[in-house]
């Protein structure tokens, strides 16, 4: 039960750190790519939202070369690391927080940020309260990608190597189990990240509730 | 004054309104049309919000959008109230005191001085409201009290009687005529230029029409009614 839920708490620790991660990106990305009318902001939200479907593996692989001894970033050796896999992690999820973000901020855009203006606040005084009004469905959104990194694989064990109390996670662990014929272990894990889901859908009802 | 020449704004491909001169000096200006023949994107150009497509819109004879430093400080003297109320979260007397806080007023002097135009207007029951506990017409009161609760220099009022019983209607008419500012409204409401006496301007398919006198206007009024 402790090992069960240490690589719980390190799941979420990875994954939450990688959110926090991509949001300090994701998050400016998609409110310049919002402002834009042009038809290169449409082509890099179309590459963007193509980028949706990923498989974790093909992330989880491209990392791994770059990540390698012999990669062009191999002289940061964090190779088989949790940042390994924070880095994966918050490189698979930017396309659904840009993808998720985009739409609720066009929107926010043409109401809060023309309200904000409409009553004399200057540029970054409107991008804050634009910022303040959404900030339920960000969180919403956050939360998505949260779920998608807890429950990736192929960027956890390509990146992360598995290493017990180290770099295993729960999605990891299960497939570690399944592979030794421990399947009551890998249930009372696949029980603990349905858990974990279950606290993710609850807390966006919660959210959504509260902003309406 | 506010000068327009030549102002084009289009989205996409397609012009909302084109090729306006106009001079904006009067104490109140109506913009008359029908749905969909300009007004709002007439009012948001004027106002600041919209940089027009083509064409100079010009406040005291300068451009601001030449200047963003000119423009940012022109827009603290100019306000625009949407025909659908945008209120943000947090209580009606946050949402009243919100643009007296972008002013740099303390949040407590704001609220005070919200809470005045308040009951002014007879909302004082409802200041701890938050905008989902609004009726719509509530909520339209609240978003003209946030703008007249400024002293600008310009208010640009889109459809600001829509949605207001004739009570309401009543009051609103009243602080609007009070206020020093230079008004300009688009408005369905034909009995308002009727009320509240001002230049009337038509508008149609993004093009001004002309203007029309106050004679010209009533006896329209009194042939439609």
């Amino acid at each position: 039960m402790e090992e069960i839920l240490e690589i719980t708490l390190r799941s979420i620790i990875v994954s939450l750190s990688a959110i926090l991660l991509s949001a300090t990106w994701s998050i400016p990305i998609t409110l310049f790519l919002s402002r834009q009318k042009t038809r290169i902001a449409n082509i890099i939200m179309s590459f963007f939202n193509s980028l949706v479907g990923i498989p974790t593996v093909i992330v989880g692989l491209f990392l791994y070369m770059i990540l390698s001894s012999s990669g062009p970033l191999g002289f940061l050796r964090i190779l088989y690391t949790p940042h390994a896999i924070i880095i994966g992690q918050s490189l698979l999820i930017t396309p659904w927080i840009v993808s998720l973000s985009y739409e609720v901020f066009v929107k926010a855009r043409n109401t809060y940020w023309e309200l904000a203006l409409a009553l004399g606040a200057d540029y970054f005084s409107a991008n804050m309260v634009m910022l303040r009004e959404t900030l339920p469905d960000l969180l919403v959104i956050l939360l998505i990608a949260f779920s998608r990194a807890v429950g990736e694989l192929g960027v956890a064990l390509l990146v992360g190597g598995n290493i017990r109390g180290y770099t295993r996670v729960l999605t990891t662990t299960i497939a570690l189990a399944v592979s030794r014929g421990e399947f009551e272990f890998a249930l009372a894990l696949g029980a603990m990240l349905v858990f974990v889901l279950f606290m993710i859908a609850l807390t966006i009802r919660l959210i959504k509730a509260y902003k309406e | 004054m506010i000068l327009l020449k030549d102002v084009w704004y289009l989205y996409g491909e397609k012009p909302a309104i084109k090729e306006i001169n106009l001079t904006l000096k009067d104490d109140i200006t109506y913009i008359i049309g029908p749905n969909g023949s300009g007004k709002t994107t007439l009012l948001k150009v004027s106002s600041l919000i919209f940089r027009p497509t083509r064409g100079e819109v010009l406040y005291n004879g300068e451009n601001p959008w030449r200047d963003k430093r000119k423009l940012l400080k022109l827009r603290k003297k100019v306000v625009y109230v949407h025909e659908k109320p945008i209120l943000l979260r947090g209580t009606v007397i946050d949402n009243v005191a919100f643009p007296l806080v972008l002013r740099g007023y303390t949040p407590s002097d704001a609220k005070d001085r919200a809470r005045e135009i308040l009951r002014e207007i007879g909302l004082e029951s409802i200041e701890n409201k938050r905008r989902r506990e609004l009726s719509a017409g509530q909520a339209q009161l609240v978003s003209l009290c946030r703008a007249l609760i400024l002293d600008a220099e310009y208010i640009f009022l889109d459809e600001p009687t829509n949605m207001l019983d004739i009570e309401n209607r009543e009051k609103i008419i009243e602080l609007i005529g009070k206020k020093k500012a230079k008004k300009i409204i688009a408005t369905h409401d034909l009995a308002l230029p009727l009320q509240l006496t001002g230049r009337i301007l038509l508008i149609k398919d993004g093009k001004l029409w002309g203007e029309i006198t106050l004679g010209e206007y009533r006896s329209m009024f009194l042939n439609i009614h």
